[in-house]
């Protein structure tokens, strides 16, 4: 296969945009990827695009893509794999030009949660990742599923709920420098521990906000890669894993295999291990979430995450910093834009001018799980071709 | 003459001003199910002579609150109760007087139900042979009259809407006191359902027992509470009937120590809808309580699955009991309010003993918050929402709890 880069990102504020459609999101993303490439991008040059949306506000993805970034020849198509969506859209485009199918392909991920009321989010939402006789009538709201997970995780590792808000702790912090974050403000464990109980054991402050927002990336193949930059992001590695979609079926709680899965794939693909990843943005929809991902990326041994959250090596200026641009906790959450973001943040630290710049990194990884908990994307990038 | 060979109570956990409540995830339905399993739960382990409840040959449910109307309630109550699909169910409107009627005249194998919501409890009776009179634990009941008389000081229409003329001194003397004397008892009663503890006191010169509940529960709690000899009247507005009894039934009791009713909020919203086709494929494993057994290789599956995870087997599967005991594995408290939802409440999942099977269920019977990792309960029948009109019954966690549990406040 060829080898594959990412020339151009650009991604929307984060926020509640009540005064933007889907619409308007996404060409804003598309037009801010553009003015990112070095050389600059003729859209002509675009060959296909791949456009990760989880839920749909406007009718058909697919077809919004096209129409409102009047890309009308190219052939598109919707990803839609819970909150992997973002990085399983990445890895589709990625296979696409390292096959040589095409040179220059867009991808876009956007979602727009606020669009329904908050009353009704709640329901529409839980319905797409819910067994509809089973577990949806239950009242497994979002929160939940992840919860069921933090509760046995703190149940069996040394974590508390203190090392669950040092991540939020962590992530606010990193956010105040990053123009695009929905959260810009500082917190405190014990403003964590004190915020209202959601679904025990997350408070409001372990919580992602509710998001709407676009990212786009532009990828192409080390043949045309002179054309666009000087300083291409290489696509080392790509990965999807699953697990059992019902939670009463996954043996181990305290880990989400379909990150491991994910994460050995990508790895594998790399040829590289965990110890070469320099910088992270992990998926911390919940707090205990990036908690648990340490683990099964392999960054720390199981039940290892507390001590290594504590020592701050995650925290920028740490030996691995972990959600530099303020990650889902505080940059925000619009599912399917949310792994492109996070490509979107290391692209620009992996050369050199991200807003919360962490020096010296080279090789960085981006990781996404959702379904709930049945589906993990992992992407690893790195200014090193390898 | 009828006998019993037994008879079952339940009364819900929770208390509101002295009288016991439903929980939000009960209804007549629940209640009578769970009289129904701790009756016949009793008598398949009292007894080492067979008697295990399983020749129930068919149902009666009386009650003034049966929760559908149109619809059926018959399915549910059979399977919640482990019954075949085959046993004919008998859905009636009626209280304290019709349940009385159900006994008496009810064939043998015949299992009456009662349930009422306020106050809330319900009762169970097993008719035995009648041939059996004179056996071991038998019980008989011999009708002593009836009257039929029109006093609706409370009334309910098609509408569901409640009347009520509100003259409890009209009803005590045109009513209790009229069918009583229509009836012409040569002893006053010792037993009086249907009525409170103060005009039951009245007409029995302060003999018959205060009961849980006012409807055709009351009977059942009536006869729980009868020895050899007592007369019972059964009376409901200007009706009543009077039978006396011939021995001491065999009662099982489920009527756990009450709790303060555990303040919710509601929290307006959408209507979640309901999927019938899903509703109905889902129907017996979840109202029934058990998973599907591999035919190949006989791996359990809850929810039943078509490919078996253990031999990939497609071949088939067959509804197998599950346990209905087991440990918390993992549980969550939510308190975020979520829209046409009572919070906070509690979410368990559950390894149930001796399989391999874990179940995501709501925790009822305790304030949200009470349950914790590692706590033993059982499984039993609630009602877990009422979705486009249709009561969507399964199973939640009924945890072990010894102590008055701490829960969270509301």
């Amino acid at each position: 296969m060829r080898r594959v880069a990412i020339v151009g990102a650009g991604m929307t504020p984060f926020k509640e945009h009540f005064d933007l459609g889907i619409k308007d999101l996404v060409p804003m993303a598309v037009s801010e990827m553009a003015g990112s490439v070095d050389k600059g991008l003729d859209r002509a040059d675009i060959q296909a695009a791949w456009f990760g949306e989880l839920t749909t506000t406007d009718g058909f993805p697919a077809g919004i893509l096209a129409d409102s970034c009047d890309l009308m020849d190219i052939p598109v198509t919707r990803v839609e794999n819970a909150c992997a969506t973002g990085n399983d859209a990445v890895r589709n485009a990625t296979y696409a030009v390292a096959s040589g199918a095409f040179d220059v392909v867009l991808v876009v991920g956007a979602d727009k949660v606020r669009e329904s009321s908050s009353r009704s989010t709640f329901w529409e939402w839980a319905k797409l990742t819910r067994d509809v006789a089973w577990d949806y009538p239950v009242g497994l709201v979002a929160p939940a599923n992840f919860a069921l997970h933090a509760a046995r995780y703190l149940h069996e590792s040394p974590a508390t709920r203190e090392h669950m808000a040092m991540v939020a702790v962590k992530n606010h912090k990193h956010a105040v420098p990053n123009p695009k974050a929905q959260l810009r403000y500082e917190i405190t464990v014990e403003q964590v521990l004190s915020a209202p109980m959601v679904v025990a054991p997350f408070g409001l402050l372990d919580c992602t906000p509710q998001s709407d927002g676009a990212a786009a990336l532009l990828v192409v193949s080390e043949d045309v890669v002179e054309q666009y930059t000087d300083h291409p992001v290489w696509v080392r590695g790509v990965g999807l894993g699953l697990d059992r979609v019902m939670h009463q079926h996954k043996a181990d709680m305290t880990s989400f295999p379909a990150t491991v899965k994910a994460a050995r794939a990508a790895y594998a693909m790399a040829g590289i291990g965990p110890q070469d990843i320099d910088l992270a943005e992990v998926h911390d929809c919940f707090s205990a979430v990036e908690l648990i991902s340490y683990e099964d990326l392999g960054f720390t041994d199981r039940f290892g995450a507390a001590a290594y959250v504590a020592s701050g090596a995650t925290t920028v200026g740490g030996a691995r910093p972990v959600n530099a641009s303020g990650g889902l906790k505080a940059k925000g959450h619009p599912p399917g834009a949310t792994g492109v973001a996070q490509c979107v943040e290391l692209f620009e630290q992996l050369r050199g001018h991200a807003s919360n710049q962490v020096d010296g990194a080279t090789t960085a990884l981006a990781h996404n799980i959702g379904g709930p908990t049945a589906v993990s994307a992992v992407t690893v990038l790195s200014s090193e071709k390898g | 003459m009828s006998t019993l060979r037994g008879v079952g109570t339940y009364l819900p956990v929770w208390e509101n001003a002295g009288r016991r409540v439903v929980g939000r995830d009960e209804d007549a339905l629940t209640l009578a199910v769970a009289a129904g399993r701790a009756l016949m739960d009793g008598l398949r382990s009292g007894s080492v002579t067979g008697d295990d409840g399983d020749d129930v040959r068919q149902v009666v449910l009386v009650s003034r609150d049966l929760p559908l109307a149109e619809g059926g309630n018959s399915a549910a109550l059979l399977a919640g109760l482990g019954l075949a699909d085959t046993t004919p169910v008998v859905e009636q409107v009626g209280g304290a007087p019709a349940v009385l009627d159900a006994v008496v005249s009810a064939a043998s194998g015949t299992l009456v139900l009662a349930a009422d919501l306020e106050p809330a409890g319900a009762g169970a009776v097993l008719i035995g042979a009648e041939d059996a009179d004179g056996a071991e634990g038998s019980v008989s009941l011999r009708v002593l009259g009836r009257v039929t008389g029109s006093l609706p000081i409370t009334s309910r229409g098609r509408d569901g809407e409640r009347w009520d003329y509100d003259d409890s001194r009209l009803l005590f003397e045109r009513g209790t006191k009229k069918a009583l004397s229509a009836l012409a008892l040569e002893t006053p009663p010792t037993l009086v359902a249907g009525l409170s503890a103060k005009p039951a006191g009245q007409v029995s010169g302060g003999r018959a027992p205060s009961l849980p509940t006012l409807g055709g529960s009351s009977t059942v709690f009536a006869l729980a509470a009868a020895t050899a000899g007592d007369v019972l009247v059964a009376t409901e507005q200007g009706s009543a009937v009077a039978a006396t009894i011939l021995g001491s039934p065999r009662v099982h009791r489920d009527e756990p120590s009450p709790r303060p009713l555990a303040r919710t909020r509601s929290t307006p919203g959408p209507d979640i809808g309901i999927s019938l086709p899903a509703y109905e494929r889902a129907f017996a494993a979840k109202v029934r309580w058990e998973a599907g057994s591999c035919d190949a290789c006989g791996q359990l599956a809850m929810p039943p699955r078509r490919r078996c995870t253990a031999c990939g087997s497609e071949e088939g599967w067959s509804l197998s009991p599950l346990p209905r005991s087991g440990e918390v594995y993992t549980k969550v408290d939510i308190h975020v309010p979520v829209p046409g939802r009572e919070t906070p409440y509690s979410l368990a999942i559950v390894q149930l003993d001796d399989t391999d099977v874990r179940t995501l269920v709501t925790v009822t019977g305790v304030p949200a918050g009470a349950v914790d990792i590692g706590d033993r309960g059982r499984l039993v029948l609630r009602l877990v929402d009422v979705r486009s009109g249709v009561p969507d019954y399964g199973h939640a966690l009924l945890p072990d709890l010894t102590d008055q549990p701490q829960g969270e406040s509301a």
